[in-house]
C-alpha cells in the first residue's frame, strides 16, 4: 500500500460499524439481536461479581484484611457522593450509582482488552438514561402527587408545555448520545490513527510512529474519556433524581 | 439461530433486543452490588458500630466496678487499721497486766522468802539460845562442885553471913 492509497482511501477501507450479531431471532413481528455489546457486559457482570465476592468473603469487625479495607472504602465512598449530591434520605440509592459507575466504565475500559466498548453502542447508555427517565418521573409523582407532576408541564405559562414535554424528553437523550458520543469519537479517532501510522509505517517501511502515540491517544481515549463519561453519567443521574425530588437535600 | 456470516448492527442505531438485554444486565450488576458489596460492607460496619457501643458498655461498667472496689477496698483498709491498733492496744493491755501480775508475785515471793529466813534466824537464835543456857548452867554446875570442893571455914563462914546481913541492912537503910 502507499501513501496515496491513503490519501485516496483504502480498498480495506476503515469501516466503522456497530457491534457484530452473534444471534438473531424474531419474536413475532420484532427482532431481537444478541450482540458483542451483550456478551461482553455478560464477561463484565461476571467479572464484577466474582470480585465483589472475592472483596467481601471473611470479612471480620477488627484487624481486616486489605481487600475489606478496599470494599468498605467503596462502599463508603458512593454513600459519601451520594448523600452529598441527594441527601441522606437517597442513602439507599447508592447501590444502584456504584453498579451503573462500575458498569459504564468497565464497558468502556474493555477497549484496553481488544474488546469493542459496551458503551460504544448508542443502546447501553440508552438504557440507562431510559432508567433515569423513569426514575426522573416516578420520583416526581411520588413527590408532587400525579396532579403536581402534570401541573408541572404547564409551569409557569400553559404556553410552555411542548417545549416542557421536549426538555423532559431531552434529557435521556442527551445524556445516552453524550456518554455514546464521547466513548464513539475516541473509538473513530483511534481506529483512524491506527490506521494512518499503519500507512505510515509500510509506506516509509519504519515503524516509528505505532509505538507512543496510540499509547497516548489510548490513555486519554480510554482511561480518561471512560472514567469522565461514566462520572458525568452518575453525576447527572443522581442530579436530575434529586432535582425531581424536589425537597432540599438535609444536612 | 446461528448467523453463517459476520453480520453487523449499524452504527448508530436503536436496537430494542440491544436494550432490553442491557437493562437485565444493570439489573444484574445492581442486585450483585446491592446484595453482594452493599449488604455484607453495611452488616460488618454495623456489627463493628455495636461491637464498639458493647466495648464502651463494658468499660464503663469496668470502670464502676473499678472505683466501686477501690472504695471497698479503702474502707476495708481502714476497719484494718483500726484493728489492728485495737489488738495492739489490747495486746499492750494485757502485756501490762501480766507484767505487774508477775511483779507481785514476785514480791510476794521475796516477801515470803524474807519471812522464812528472819523465822530460820529467829529460830536459830532461839536454839543457840536454849544450848548457850544449857552451857552456862553445865558452867555453873561446874563452878559450883569447884567452890564446894574448897573448904569453907568457919571464920570465913561467919564472915561471909555477916556480910550478907549487913549488906541487907544497908540496902535497907538505904532504902
Amino acid at each position: 500500500m502507499q501513501f496515496s492509497d491513503f490519501l485516496k482511501g483504502s480498498p480495506d477501507g476503515i469501516d466503522v460499524h456497530g457491534p457484530k450479531v452473534l444471534l438473531h431471532f424474531d419474536i413475532g413481528n420484532v427482532s431481537i439481536n444478541l450482540t458483542e455489546t451483550v456478551v461482553i457486559s455478560w464477561g463484565i457482570i461476571l467479572a464484577v461479581t466474582l470480585l465483589l465476592l472475592w472483596l467481601t468473603s471473611g470479612m471480620k469487625t477488627r484487624n481486616i484484611s486489605k481487600r475489606q479495607v478496599v470494599a468498605e472504602w467503596i462502599v463508603q465512598t458512593v454513600y459519601d457522593l451520594v448523600e452529598s449530591s441527594m441527601g441522606k434520605r437517597w442513602r439507599r440509592f447508592a447501590p444502584y450509582i456504584g453498579a451503573l459507575f462500575t458498569f459504564s466504565i468497565l464497558g468502556s475500559l474493555v477497549s484496553l482488552l481488544g474488546l469493542r466498548s459496551v458503551t460504544a453502542d448508542f443502546n447501553a447508555p440508552l438504557a440507562w438514561a431510559l432508567v433515569t427517565f423513569v426514575m426522573i418521573h416516578s420520583t416526581n409523582i411520588r413527590t408532587n402527587g400525579i396532579g403536581g407532576y402534570l401541573k408541572g408541564y404547564v409551569d409557569p405559562v400553559p404556553v410552555m408545555l411542548p417545549i416542557n414535554i421536549l426538555s423532559e424528553l431531552s434529557t435521556p437523550v442527551s445524556m445516552s448520545l453524550r456518554h455514546f458520543g464521547n466513548v464513539v469519537s475516541g473509538m473513530v479517532i483511534t481506529s483512524l490513527v491506527y490506521f494512518a501510522l499503519s500507512v505510515i509505517t509500510k509506506s516509509v517501511g519504519i515503524a516509528f510512529m505505532t509505538i507512543g502515540i496510540p499509547a497516548v491517544l489510548s490513555l486519554y481515549f480510554d482511561l480518561f474519556s471512560g472514567f469522565m463519561q461514566a462520572f458525568v453519567f452518575i453525576m447527572l443521574t443522581m442530579a436530575y433524581i434529586s432535582n425531581a425530588d424536589g425537597r432540599e437535600p438535609e444536612a | 439461530m446461528y448467523l453463517d456470516k459476520v453480520l453487523y448492527t449499524d452504527f448508530l442505531t436503536i436496537d430494542v433486543g440491544t436494550i432490553l438485554f442491557t437493562l437485565i444486565n444493570t439489573l444484574l450488576i445492581f442486585l450483585a452490588f446491592r446484595f453482594i458489596l452493599f449488604k455484607r460492607v453495611d452488616a460488618i460496619v454495623e456489627k463493628r458500630k455495636s461491637e464498639v457501643d458493647a466495648t464502651y458498655t463494658e468499660a464503663d461498667q469496668a470502670l464502676s466496678s473499678a472505683n466501686a472496689d477501690k472504695e471497698q477496698y479503702a474502707a476495708a483498709m481502714a476497719g484494718a487499721k483500726q484493728e489492728a491498733a485495737e489488738i495492739l492496744s489490747r495486746a499492750e493491755k494485757k502485756a501490762q497486766r501480766e507484767g505487774d501480775a508477775i511483779l507481785a508475785e514476785a514480791r510476794q515471793e521475796a516477801l515470803a522468802a524474807r519471812e522464812r529466813a528472819s523465822a530460820e534466824t529467829e529460830r536459830e537464835k532461839a536454839q543457840a539460845r536454849t544450848e548457850l543456857q544449857g552451857e552456862i548452867a553445865d558452867l555453873a554446875m561446874e563452878l559450883a562442885q569447884k567452890i564446894m570442893e574448897k573448904e569453907i571455914n568457919k571464920a570465913d563462914h561467919e564472915r561471909l553471913i555477916d556480910d550478907f546481913i549487913e549488906e541487907i541492912g544497908n540496902e535497907g537503910d538505904n532504902a
